[in-house]
């Protein structure tokens, strides 16, 4: 095994029994399938009030089912930085040889077995509970677009996690950016409902094209149908990770320099 | 009840929201995104009244939330910096410190309805008229009491637990689902309507939008005298459970020395 690989199986092993440790699986279960069942129903509640006739509710579920990745990667994987920070674990971490960023790619790997767990929910609930038909689905455009959606969404939440280097919190700046996903990257009606600059905004966002693909492999397209929205996560991802690469390592030397990795 | 412990416990709460600026997100982001969502729903069909009612609702659920995460973090995070026992030391009783904090946490709810309703104004040039704008203010500040009572029983309830957070992202969406502040609760189904009943706000909510909204009908069917007298009823109900719960677990953590185990 090589150093980065080990430094990435043991953070994220211990990831994994800490999480577990705090909260018992069992809550972690439960957050995962409460939160994942009630934001598609309150949204499909809503548009099915509304009653506008381009927003039907498989449109709004399979928008949240895609969604629900981004509230366990983006989210989570952004905050690990500020946890540690404020958990006061940072000092011990920044201790050791390894780079940061791979440090925390190892402690984000809990974050993409959530997100995993919560998509693949999500669309068991839009199948059984809101009667989407998966019968002309593509699973494998369906799989390479959810697995696609996970990994560029982490890219972003380590890029915000590496200004959680420096920042007090980067809870607020990952809780915007979320929220503002929520709204631009056509969850929940159609991105062209957007004033036109917004719509650039929202072609930034990885959510926009998972979600595009997401529904297209619902009703049947093949990988290379939409090869667009997969490319553009991936080109996208790769983006986001690269700059998180550079964001810690600017933010470490930042720290170590400073003396501040206890600055609160 | 301890006047001077209330008051401080509503300025310690004041520097901490300033402090750690993250509660802007239930307070400021999250409605601005369910009032959005509402709107763009609706596409270009939006007129006074609809605006009105998304505004309402998106500002009620930020007053939710607010008071939700609020609540639930108020003690874990003394819980977690070590400094519950400090507080447990004081003469003054808990339940006058809570009291302090959701205060504040109530007030900053007042402060994000006005806000969302003004981004509303100024961004779909509304006319957002309030049909009785007296009984709509006296409404609201009911339905912030309500708040606040249920913030009083959240923060007593998770002073034992480290999964504060947890639990209230649990509860968060299923709240917003039965308080009737975006969608009726008449659209649920009969099962679901049953705990909207025991939601204090819920009641409160009826009332505020029947106050803002011209012919607005009451989603629970009973006038408004019902909906306040329901909502003082549930409100008392639950600082009188909040408080008996402080009363037992401040007990229990200075028999077994437990206010710093984390």
């Amino acid at each position: 095994m090589t150093g980065t690989a080990t430094i990435i199986w043991a953070t994220a092993k211990n990831t994994f029994i800490s999480r577990f440790t705090v909260t018992p699986p069992i809550f972690w279960a439960l957050q995962i399938v409460v939160t994942s069942f009630f934001t598609m129903y309150f949204f499909s509640l809503l548009a099915e009030y509304v009653g506008n006739p381009d927003v039907t509710v498989a449109f709004v579920v399979i928008g949240n089912a895609v969604q629900s990745i981004a509230a366990t990667t983006l989210y989570s994987v952004s905050e690990i930085p500020s946890v540690e920070k404020h958990t006061g674990t940072l000092s011990s971490l920044m201790q050791s040889p390894a780079p940061m960023f791979t440090v925390f790619l190892g402690m984000s790997l809990f974050s993409i077995f959530s997100g995993a767990v919560a998509v693949t929910l999500s669309l068991g609930y839009a199948a059984f509970f809101f009667h989407v038909s998966f019968a002309g689905c593509n699973f494998l455009s369906m799989a390479l677009t959810l697995t696609l959606t996970c990994l560029s969404l982490t890219g972003l939440g380590m890029l915000i996690g590496g200004a959680g280097l420096h920042l007090r919190t980067s809870a607020i700046i990952a809780n915007v950016v979320a929220y503002i996903g929520l709204l631009i990257s056509g969850v929940n009606f159609p991105v062209s409902y957007l004033p036109g600059w917004v719509q650039a905004a929202s072609a930034c966002m990885p959510l926009t094209y998972g979600v595009e693909a997401a529904r297209a492999a619902v009703e049947g397209a093949s990988p290379a149908e939409i090869l667009h929205p997969l490319g553009m996560m991936v080109v996208l991802g790769l983006a986001f990770a690269v700059l998180a690469w550079f964001a810690f390592r600017f933010f470490e030397r930042l720290l170590r320099h400073g003396g501040k990795t206890d600055a609160f | 009840m301890n006047h001077r412990a209330v008051v401080a416990g509503f300025k310690q709460q004041k520097i901490q929201f300033f402090s750690d600026p993250q509660w802007i997100i239930p307070s400021l982001v999250s409605p601005f995104l369910f009032t959005m969502v509402m709107l763009f729903l609706y596409g270009d069909d939006v007129d006074g009244p609809i605006v009105l009612q998304a505004v309402l609702g998106g500002g009620v659920l930020g007053m939710w939330a607010n008071t939700l995460f609020a609540s639930s973090f108020t003690i874990s995070y003394d819980r977690m910096n070590g400094t519950l026992e400090s507080i447990m030391v004081a003469p003054s009783s808990i339940y006058s410190i809570l009291i302090g904090r959701s205060l504040w946490s109530t007030a900053i709810g007042l402060v994000n309805a006005v806000v969302v309703f003004v981004i509303a104004e100024v961004m779909f040039d509304a006319d957002l008229t309030l049909a009785n704008p007296v009984l709509f203010f006296v409404m609201l500040i009911l339905t912030l009491f309500s708040l606040a009572s249920v913030g009083m029983l959240i923060a007593t309830a998770f002073i034992r637990t480290r999964m504060g957070r947890v639990l209230s992202t649990i509860a968060e969406y299923p709240i917003y689902v039965l308080s009737g502040a975006l969608v009726p609760i008449t659209v649920l189904p009969e099962g679901l309507r049953v705990f909207s009943y025991v939601l204090a706000p819920a009641w409160g909510i009826d009332a505020v939008k029947r106050a803002a909204i011209d012919g607005c009908e009451s989603m629970f069917g009973v006038s408004m005298a019902v909906d306040v007298a329901l909502l003082l009823a549930l409100s008392s109900l639950l600082l009188a459970v909040a408080y008996v719960v402080t009363r037992r677990v401040e007990r229990r953590m200075l028999e077994t020395g437990s206010a710093t185990r984390y």
